[in-house]
């Protein structure tokens, strides 16, 4: 077999049309995610234990089935309990809230590597609790989480590749299409791999910058 | 919405065969894995650069391309280039690949865990490289490597699902089948579900007890709830 150049070139314009879809749907996904994900976090802090139950059996079974099953689950049951809901949306809404699980826990690691010396010295200083959270712990945890949260979006770059699964025309999906009309698909599926590779090896390198800058930051 | 156990019932066998197939697949590739993740780890970790690099690049492409497009090009490119692979060999392949790699990085990372004096110690009383791994730096690692193991043994049976698409006859497809004929959306839903947390909670339950029967797992608690965050 030889690789052609020229399906290469045919297919790239088509490809990079879906990368834009595939960044848009992990971008929102990271964002909402970060939403979800605080609320996860406070929600196992609370004090009532029907709460913390849900929320714990929430990460359990997020964590615990394929994040495959959950994307079908929320595209093919949420219009069963009359919710009619389009492929993009909903494929976001089945990544936040996949990626809501873990981001909790990454919001939680944050808030423990904040010293508590600090809180207590604000709270001497006479600062309301609000204001803590808005001066010093926020800023704080923002920063310390940013790091992980690259790397989380890094990882949602990927798993939207599953969304392909539900129709929704990201870079795979848009692979599936142009080897259906061309059928040559080793060009197609090499040139997607490398799209999604420099995509994600780039963001790779800025995870390790932000790495390096939050480690100075916390000194 | 009606939920009907006898359906679960009647499609029982079908679910038990995938889940089967699941288990077989993913045990199958998570020893091949282990047993390739050591020397890529090592060779990661090696001072020559003819070493290292290889393994670098060959991780870096696994963990910067989805496992799903991974499938595709093993199950796509290699019978175009000549290489005809069944859904079977290019499944397991596929799972064995990405799990070599993402289990040498727990590797690497508990290789370096113990501390380099042991290791330079060792060398200097006249042990060999490999008698050096094998009596001052395994033993020591264990309890840093077993829970992060644990987790990337999650994420391949998770993983595991997507090889439906290549019509590997695993669990995802069972419930496929079963969705397809019975058109019983919210019992095959819970069924696979609760099929795929009980799967990955064994195996979750069984690393733990064999990370507390080693002698370092209670520093390493911590860390791994860190590094827990990236298994999907």
């Amino acid at each position: 077999m030889t690789l052609e150049w020229r399906y290469v070139e045919h297919a790239l314009p088509f490809l990079l049309e879906g990368t834009l879809i595939t960044i848009a749907a992990s971008l929102l996904a990271v964002a909402l995610g970060l939403i979800v994900g605080i609320f996860v976090m406070l929600g196992r802090q609370s004090r009532f234990k029907a709460l913390r139950g849900f929320v714990a059996a929430y990460i359990s079974i997020v964590r615990g089935t394929p994040l495959f099953i959950q994307i079908l689950i929320v595209y093919y049951a949420l219009p069963g309990l009359g919710l009619d809901i389009p492929r993009f949306e909903s494929g976001v809404i089945a990544l936040s809230l996949n990626s809501g699980a873990y981001i909790s826990e990454m919001i939680r690691g944050g808030l423990m590597a904040i010293p508590k010396g600090q809180l207590d010295a604000a709270k001497a200083f006479g600062m309301r609790s609000s204001l803590i959270w808005r001066r010093i712990t926020l800023p704080q945890v923002l920063v310390l989480i940013l790091p992980p949260l690259t790397i989380e979006f890094t990882g949602l770059l990927k798993a939207s590749a599953l969304l392909s699964v539900i129709g929704l025309v990201e870079l795979t999906r848009r692979a599936q299409e142009v080897i259906g009309e061309t059928l040559r698909s080793p060009e197609v599926w090499l040139t997607t791999a490398a799209l999604y590779f420099v995509m994600c090896f780039a963001l790779g390198t800025v995870t390790r910058r932000l790495e390096k800058a939050a480690a100075a930051y916390r000194l | 919405m009606t939920f009907s156990f006898s359906i679960i019932a009647e499609a029982w066998p079908t679910f038990m065969a995938g889940l089967l197939t699941t288990a077989v697949f993913c045990s199958v590739s998570s020893v091949l894995g282990l047993g390739l993740a050591v020397p890529i780890a090592l060779a990661q970790l090696s001072r020559s650069f003819a070493w290292r690099l290889p393994a670098k690049v060959i991780v870096e492409i696994v963990r910067d391309t989805p496992f799903l497009v991974q499938v595709f090009v093993i199950y796509f490119v290699l019978p175009a280039a000549g290489l005809p692979v069944s859904s079977t060999a290019a499944g397991i392949l596929a799972l064995t690949i990405h799990g070599a790699v993402y289990f040498s990085e727990s590797i690497r990372g508990a290789i370096l865990s113990v501390p380099k004096g042991q290791v330079d110690a060792a060398r200097a009383t006249g042990m060999s490289y490999p008698l050096t791994l094998r009596r001052v730096v395994f033993p020591q690692m264990m309890g840093y490597v077993l829970p992060s193991i644990g987790n990337q043994l999650v994420g391949l049976i998770k993983d595991s699902a997507v090889l439906s698409i290549i019509s590997v006859p695993e669990l995802s497809m069972a419930f496929n089948t079963v969705l397809g004929t019975t058109f019983a959306a919210p019992e095959s839903f819970v069924t696979v579900a609760v099929l795929y947390w009980l799967l990955t909670s064994a195996v979750t339950l069984v690393m733990s007890r064999l990370e507390r029967m080693t002698p370092t797992h209670r520093s390493t608690q911590e860390l791994t709830s860190l590094i827990a965050g990236t298994d999907r």
